[in-house]
């Protein structure tokens, strides 16, 4: 799933004829002045300013400003723009205009297995979260598109009547509309309001999340997906996924601060059993990573650069179950390089490793590792009889 | 019995290297369990009516390529399974293709990264259609001592640690391919193995969900309990547990979830597969996942870790109930035949060598000369002579050595375009041949009356100073046995007009003040035979010859300085032509005497 910002969300909603307020995303005060001579309704509407970064609860950070006349609105992007938050600098401000409105309503689709589901509310903004059972839903299956008249009963379930439920309606098939045709996974528009003056609905503000497998046939998805978990990537995660983005198989790495337990296993599927291991036995995760799919040594070798850096840690798991096609005595060799040069840098000092692992030419990675104690490491190696997760146990029994 | 995958299973495999990967490894299990190659046919358009060679035991077999599953399946009627290797963003057309075929009743899908659309569409195709769809993402089905369906099982020696050559009771499904043969491993060493482990593929959506699988297995009388490895994400393991509390089960189920590190994560921090993320509404996390299955009458150990004791838990239930008899292991298993380098590493077989090398080797990450490696050879300052010196004549030559070889070759390297060789490699070039052609047309010319005379010249000339001979012996010597002297004569320098090349070459290897007796020797026998006849000189090949033994190269090596110093000339002459775009050219009458006999009249054939 690939979480996509305001702008190119709200920018797709448009494509499908969902109203969406006058917005302009801005990286310098400049470039807003410069917008606000060509664009009247920046000069005429009260405005919003946000940071248009991958940050969570903006509204306490000051990240987002209301109520703004365009003067305000520059001087809101001039003190947003530039501002470090945890690991993440603001370099982009989104301006939209502020939509008079009373009422605020609820709509969104969301994949599942048969299909998607269309959901929609007549409430909206904070009050649907706790009047959850007021959200009527309309089940599709995969390649199935709504008829109007469902889409009217749907509208007319939640609640709304006479011209308003057909509007309601409509947006929700534009909703479907962009959904359907952007390969999205999930489209919320959270409210939705009723304009004053022309009682349009208009999505004021949307959660979009894509598809990323799905890339290769938009050609005009021409923005960059942003992390997923309030925070944007760091410098050492988007070296990592550039490499995996060039490689056969697949490296994946996140950083979680303040953990003294680094894993370095093998699949997606084991990596997160060893990390649910490690948190069972009190552990402090210091990272997620994975390697799969019998991705090129070198790659392995940068990953374990990254894991070896990451600060504070104690042990480092390099697990993985017994591999079908993953070549062992490759993929271990990525890793022996990237420990030598870690500690030719002196880093591992005082650290554990731990190695349990199983596959193609095992016995030759595993003695390689094993090899490793001569280098002065303090390697612990285990083969298939050690069960897959015992070295976690071992690693936070031994502090 | 198995699900899915049997004895009677025929494989097409779309896709080109991965699909061909997967053949081999599916052709080292039909080997263990002594069965036929289940895979037929290949569908892949660019190498259609090619073949792609499967190794099998200690043989070959060749597997046709089609273009389309239709040419596949009208050619190899008895197929019902499509393996689909092809990329993400054509895998689904690919897929479509086989389940549109009525023979086609199975498609796994391997590829990985398929939109979550695509894997929908044919997911809802397949249960319209009556068939099963598997994957995206999976690692492939195995049915023990029946079928192998991907590369799920690994490498041969884990198929037999897995003991997979033979059925066991217990079923498998996984999303994860890593763990899917770590859960047949732990059936293997807490129980007595499988009867069939599918990858269901880690993606959200898979086509074919747990409770497809279940509701097989609860009618395959072999398999006696399944084992589902979950994750957080979807609600296939909730689907999962309500299916198996609905009511009485003939199978039992273990089931472990991953996932429970989420709840000590940063707020929105997911990883893991495609399909590991948490509902908005916390629909989804292991917690939830782990209870239904527990309510359902699951057995769900705490951790993976606890897995191995609850395998063996319930086996030993099934044992005591009489439900299972312990299993007969076959008394031999197929070895899987070893390369000729494994068996070697092995020390098992003894290989008499082809050839045998005495100067190089470039098995390591550089070519090494004699030992040493080029590059430190460079950095150390060595030049080419030292090359030749290594490669040659395996030694190391000294730094005024080296400067007499420069010397020899600079020489050498091109006498104008008249000669032999450059004429020849001119005309060739003239012609339009290629630059490798060109210069050995020029090459062949070398021989006895073109600069092929060092080799002999440098042969008698240590003849004769090895006997300690004097010019006269040494010319009745070659008078009676041999012939002329190589390296004496020239066909148009003469005392009076000499060989300037001659004198340069004496000179600088004279001003060296070291031995040179073969030279010494060759100069003595110019002064005796120039005198005979103007143009009798001692000249370049001899010279060269004289020289280059006095430094010690082998007799044999000789001839090679005059080849390699000439190739320069005759590349040189190649690259100018063709710069010039040089047309063909063919000699003028009148540059040849004709003295074949007059045209005359063909008499009746008799």
């Amino acid at each position: 799933m690939a979480k996509v910002l305001e702008g190119p969300g709200m920018g797709l909603m448009k494509k499908w004829g969902i109203n969406v307020p006058n917005y302009v995303v801005v990286t310098s005060v400049d470039e807003l002045t410069k917008l606000g001579q060509a664009n009247e309704w920046l000069k005429k509407s009260k405005l919003v300013a946000k940071a248009h970064e991958a940050l969570g609860s903006r509204f306490k950070l000051g990240l987002v400003k209301v109520d703004l006349d365009f003067k305000a609105a520059e001087a809101a992007t001039k003190e947003m723009i530039g501002r470090q938050v945890g690991s993440i600098t603001v370099t982009q401000v989104i301006v939209s205009e502020m939509i008079p409105h009373k009422e605020e309503y609820y709509c969104a689709v969301k994949s599942t297995r048969e299909g998607s589901e269309i959901l929609v509310a007549n409430c909206g903004g904070i009050e649907v979260e706790s009047n959850w059972e007021r959200v009527k839903r309309l089940c599709l299956e995969i390649g199935q598109s709504p008829s109007p008249e469902s889409l009217e009963k749907l509208s007319k379930d939640a609640g709304f009547s006479g011209g308003l439920a057909k509007k309601m309606a409509e947006f929700a098939g534009k909703m479907f509309a962009c959904f359907d045709s952007e390969d999205a996974q999930y489209l919320e528009v959270n409210p939705v309001v009723l304009r004053a003056g022309d009682d349009e609905l208009v999505a004021l503000d949307a959660v979009t999340l894509l598809d990323g497998d799905a890339k290769f046939r938009h050609p005009d998805w021409n923005f960059a997906f942003a992390a997923e978990f309030g925070r944007a990537y760091s410098k050492q995660e988007i070296e990592v996924m550039a490499v995996d983005s060039k490689i056969k198989g697949s490296v994946k790495f996140i950083e979680i601060p303040g953990g003294d337990t680094a894993m370095l296993p093998a699949g997606g599927g084991a990596s997160v059993y060893y990390s649910d291991a490690v948190v069972a036995r009190g552990g402090k995760l210091a990272n997620y990573a994975e390697y799969s799919g019998d991705p090129p040594d070198w790659a392995v070798e940068v990953l374990t650069e990254k894991v070896c850096s990451l600060p504070g840690i104690k042990n480092i798991i390099v697990g993985g179950a017994i591999a079908n096609f993953t070549d062992v005595k490759k993929t271990f060799g990525g890793i022996i390089n990237g420990f030598r040069k870690a500690k030719s840098e002196g880093k591992l000092k005082n650290v554990k490793i731990w190695v349990r692992r199983g596959g193609p030419r095992e016995k030759e990675g595993l003695d390689a590792m094993r090899a490793l104690k001569d280098e002065g490491f303090d390697i612990n190696v285990f083969d298939r009889n050690t069960p897959l997760t015992d070295i976690v146990d071992k690693a936070l029994q031994a502090k | 019995m198995s699900i899915l995958a049997n004895k009677d299973t025929r494989v097409v495999i779309q896709g080109g290297q991965a699909g061909v990967n997967a053949a081999r490894r599916m052709a080292e299990f039909c080997y263990l369990i002594k069965r036929p190659l289940n895979v037929e046919a290949f569908v892949y358009p660019p190498d259609a009516g090619k073949t792609n060679e499967i190794p099998y035991g200690s043989g070959l077999i060749a597997i046709p390529v089609y273009k389309s599953i239709a040419e596949a399946t009208k050619h190899h009627p008895t197929l019902n399974t499509s393996l689909v290797y092809i990329g993400a963003d054509r895998a689904m057309k690919g897929g479509m293709e086989a389940l549109d075929d009525s023979h086609i009743k199975v498609v796994s899908m391997i590829t990985e990264g398929v939109p979550e659309k695509d894997a929908k569409i044919l997911g809802a195709h397949a249960r319209k259609l009556g068939k099963v769809f598997n994957g995206p993402s999976s690692i492939g089905i195995i049915s023990a001592g029946a079928c192998r369906l991907g590369v799920i099982g690994g490498a041969f020696d884990n198929l037999v640690l897995s003991k997979l050559y033979r059925e066991g009771s217990f079923g498998v499904i996984t999303k994860s391919g890593g763990l899917s043969n770590e859960i047949i491993w732990i059936c293997s060493q807490f129980a007595d193995g499988i009867t069939t482990a599918i990858g269901i593929g880690g993606d959200a959506y898979p086509g074919t969900d747990y409770v497809s699988y279940l509701e097989m297995f609860e009618n395959d009388p072999q398999t006696k309990a399944v084992v589902i490895v979950g994750e957080m994400g979807g609600d296939l393991e909730e689907r999962a547990a309500e299916w198996y509390g609905a009511k009485k089960r003939r199978v039992k189920l273990i089931a472990v979830v991953s996932g429970f590190c989420q709840e000590s994560l940063p707020k929105g921090m997911k990883f893991g597969h495609a399909g590991a993320k948490e509902g908005m509404k916390g629909e989804g996390s292991a917690r939830s996942k782990s209870d239904a299955l527990k309510k359902s009458g699951a057995l769900v150990p705490p951790t993976f870790g606890a897995l191995g004791p609850a395998i063996k838990e319930t086996y030993q239930d099934l044992l005591k109930s009489g439900q299972v008899k312990e299993p007969v292991e076959p008394a031999t298993l197929p070895k899987l035949p070893k390369t000729v380098e494994e068996a070697m590493k092995a020390d098992e077989v003894m290989v008499a060598p082809l050839i045998r090398t005495t100067i190089s080797d470039d098995r390591g990450d550089e070519p090494c000369y004699d030992g040493y490696p080029a590059s430190e050879l460079i950095n150390k300052g060595y030049e080419i002579p030292h090359v030749i010196g290594l490669l040659w004549d395996k030694r190391l030559i000294s730094k005024q050595e080296a400067e007499i070889i420069k010397r020899i070759m600079m020489l050498s390297a091109d006498h104008g375009p008249c000669v032999s060789g450059a004429y020849a490699t001119i005309l060739a070039a003239c012609a339009g041949i290629g630059l490798s052609q060109s210069v050995a047309a020029g090459m062949i010319m070398i021989g006895p009356r073109f600069g092929g005379a060092v080799t002999d010249a440098g042969r008698f000339f240590k003849y004769a100073v090895d006997n300690k001979m004097s010019v006269d012996e040494f010319l009745a010597y070659m008078k009676k046995n041999h012939g002329p002297v190589p390296g004496i004569g020239h066909r148009v320098k003469s005392l009076r007009n000499p060989d300037k090349r001659v004198k340069e070459l004496v000179g600088y290897v004279k001003s060296l003040k070291v031995k040179t007796p073969c030279l010494d020797f060759a100069l003595e026998v110019e002064k005796i035979t120039s005198v005979k006849k103007d143009n009798l000189i001692l000249n370049v090949d001899g010279t060269m010859a004289a020289v280059l033994v006095d430094i010690g190269f082998p007799v044999d090596s000789l001839n090679g300085f005059f080849i390699l110093s000439r190739t320069i000339g005759l590349i040189g002459h190649w690259v100018d032509q063709k710069r010039q775009d040089s047309r063909l050219i063919r000699l003028f009458d009148y540059l040849v005497n004709y003295a074949a006999p007059k045209r005359r009249e063909v008499p009746p054939l008799k």
